[in-house]
């Protein structure tokens, strides 16, 4: 099954996959073929949406990754997409057209990491107090110090 | 005019319509369901009603954040066990076997059998345990509380057995990255069969009963809220109600880890969907996993419970996903070569149930909305993170 679709990614679209882990395959896919690529998955079967995972590389000096997270649920098998985007141009087209349970997923990400999902139709803080908007906790350049409340007994 | 001794002056009399209370002005009102609610926890639903209909719902979340992702970056491999763990306190096991196994997988340690078991007996008694209480409420959102409360005496003798393994009856840090934190001595497994006697003899007939089947309780969820298929799979529910709509998921058969390979138990699956069909899953599934915790006792293995876990990982990175109580829990972790996670992404999945609730909720009847949310059986804890 995996190797289906390392087939179809190497010639269709001329990306790189490799195995991630067993039952696991990751493709490093880029940001123009990623609407595409993920039509191909779902007509492929791969349907069910488990998470997007954002992760910082900037102290490491690269810029961001966002990992799309699928499931095909008849045969038991994970796809991760990985889209590497540079630290001057967060954008990226949604997905949540073509699977719209990620919608909140990438609500998420633009609250936490600032990522824009162009094209989402709902960007607005969701965990976050309205205050926090654009303050992006989870990157990694977040000083949490800086946004500690003073305690009573320290003044 | 005279009533009961008083006297009352009628100054004027006038026709008092709805409309000029203002009822009847706006057709759409908005409710606010929650922020505490007893059947919500921190949470709030905004419900848009048109007369009794439910037109609109958005939930409205982030009451409980933690932001344990950002937490665990500052642990080590082993400390971070108590952010992990703190993603529900109802199932607490299911995560840290999850995360346990996502760090294994990047040092390359291998765990011995016995730690295997024990996590397979914990990680069980943690999904009866949460269960349990989401039976309970099931039940108890239709004004009933008799049912929450025979569920927490089963629950109080499986917390007694943690208590006796760990010194903690609900938050244990009993699972460590390498193994099993404490060993699992006989007076442990004593307490855990007692635990599963009871609920196995006692609680499931008496309940049973009284609470399955029931005429009165079926008139209020069989057919209400009902997800196909392949909305399920759409909308990316997870756990109990993705397999109450006949979706055969289950991370344990599908991808076994720990020791599940070496049990026989089965997938419950139900093709109604409805909110009945929800419970009956939570309901199977606990005497399943009765089962799975009595072939574990049974075959319980000699020898190490626990092996070292090196200080510092190599770089790398992992994707693992355990079946906890609310479903499929996904941990992404990477690691950069340091002594503790770079980045740990947690995969909640009552996060994606809530977000399947505004699409199942459209066109329900206000009075179903309770039923519904607590049918999704979902953890405020897990849903923030």
């Amino acid at each position: 099954m995996l190797e289906e679709i390392r087939k179809i990614v190497e010639e269709e679209f001329e990306l790189q996959a490799e195995s991630f882990d067993t039952n696991v395959l990751l493709i490093r896919c880029s940001r123009g073929k990623l609407k595409k690529l993920m039509n191909t998955l779902k007509s492929q079967g791969f349907n069910y949406p488990h998470t997007i995972s954002v992760v910082d590389y900037t102290p490491k000096g690269k810029g961001f990754e966002v990992n799309y997270i699928l499931e095909n649920l008849v045969f038991k098998k994970m796809v991760v997409v990985r889209v590497e985007l540079s630290e001057d141009d967060l954008s990226i087209p949604t997905v949540s057209d073509v699977f719209p349970a990620f919608q909140p997923h990438e609500r998420e990400c633009w609250e936490m990491f600032g990522i824009n999902f162009v094209g989402n139709p709902r960007l607005e803080v969701m965990l976050l107090p309205e205050w926090a908007e654009g303050l992006f906790p989870l990157r990694k350049s977040y000083d949490f110090k800086k946004h500690r409340k003073p305690s009573k007994e320290k003044k | 005019m005279n009533q009961m001794g008083y006297s009352f002056t009628i100054e004027s009399r006038k026709e008092v319509s709805g409309e000029d209370l203002g009822l009847l002005k706006e057709k759409i009102l908005q409710l606010n369901w929650g922020v505490q609610h007893p059947a919500s926890g921190p949470m709030r639903l905004k419900v848009w009603i048109d007369g009794d209909v439910v037109v609109k719902v958005d939930p409205d979340i982030g009451y409980v954040l933690r932001l344990l992702e950002k937490l665990v970056e500052y642990r080590t491999w082993i400390n971070a066990i108590v952010n992990v763990e703190r993603a529900c306190f109802m199932d607490d096991f299911g995560t840290m076997v999850g995360y346990s196994i996502a760090a294994e997988k990047i040092a390359g340690v291998e765990v011995p059998k016995k730690a295997d078991y024990v996590r397979v007996i914990l990680a069980e008694g943690g999904r009866i345990v949460s269960h349990l209480i989401g039976l309970g409420s099931f039940v108890g959102v239709m004004g009933v509380h008799t049912a929450m409360q025979w569920a927490l005496i089963a629950r109080e003798k499986f917390l007694d057995a943690f208590e006796t393994l760990s010194g903690q009856r609900i938050a244990t840090s009993s699972i460590v990255p390498g193994g099993v934190r404490y060993e699992p001595t006989g007076k442990f497994v004593e307490k855990m069969v007692e635990a599963v006697d009871f609920l196995e003899k006692e609680f499931i007939p008496r309940y049973e009963e009284a609470f399955i089947d029931n005429p009165t309780l079926k008139l209020r969820s069989v057919g209400v809220g009902v997800v196909t298929k392949e909305k399920a799979v759409e909308l990316g529910m997870a756990g109990p109600p993705l397999r109450a709509s006949g979706v055969e998921s289950d991370i344990r058969k599908d991808y076994p880890y720990a020791a599940y390979g070496d049990f026989k138990f089965k997938v419950v699956t139900k093709s109604e969907g409805d909110c009945y069909a929800r419970y009956l899953v939570l309901w199977e599934e606990i005497q399943e996993s009765a089962k799975i915790i009595r072939q574990a006792i049974e075959g319980l293995p000699e020898g190490d419970y626990r092996v070292k876990f090196p200080v510092k990982l190599p770089p790398g990175e992992a994707y693992v996903n355990v079946e906890w109580a609310r479903g499929a829990f996904g941990f992404h972790l990477v690691s950069d070569g340091g002594t503790g996670p770079y980045r740990l992404r947690m995969r909640a999945p009552s996060f994606c149930n809530l977000w399947a609730i505004p699409e199942i909720m459209k066109g329900v009847k206000l009075a179903d909305v309770p039923v519904i949310f607590s049918s999704l059986y979902m953890c405020h804890g897990d849903i923030d993170r």
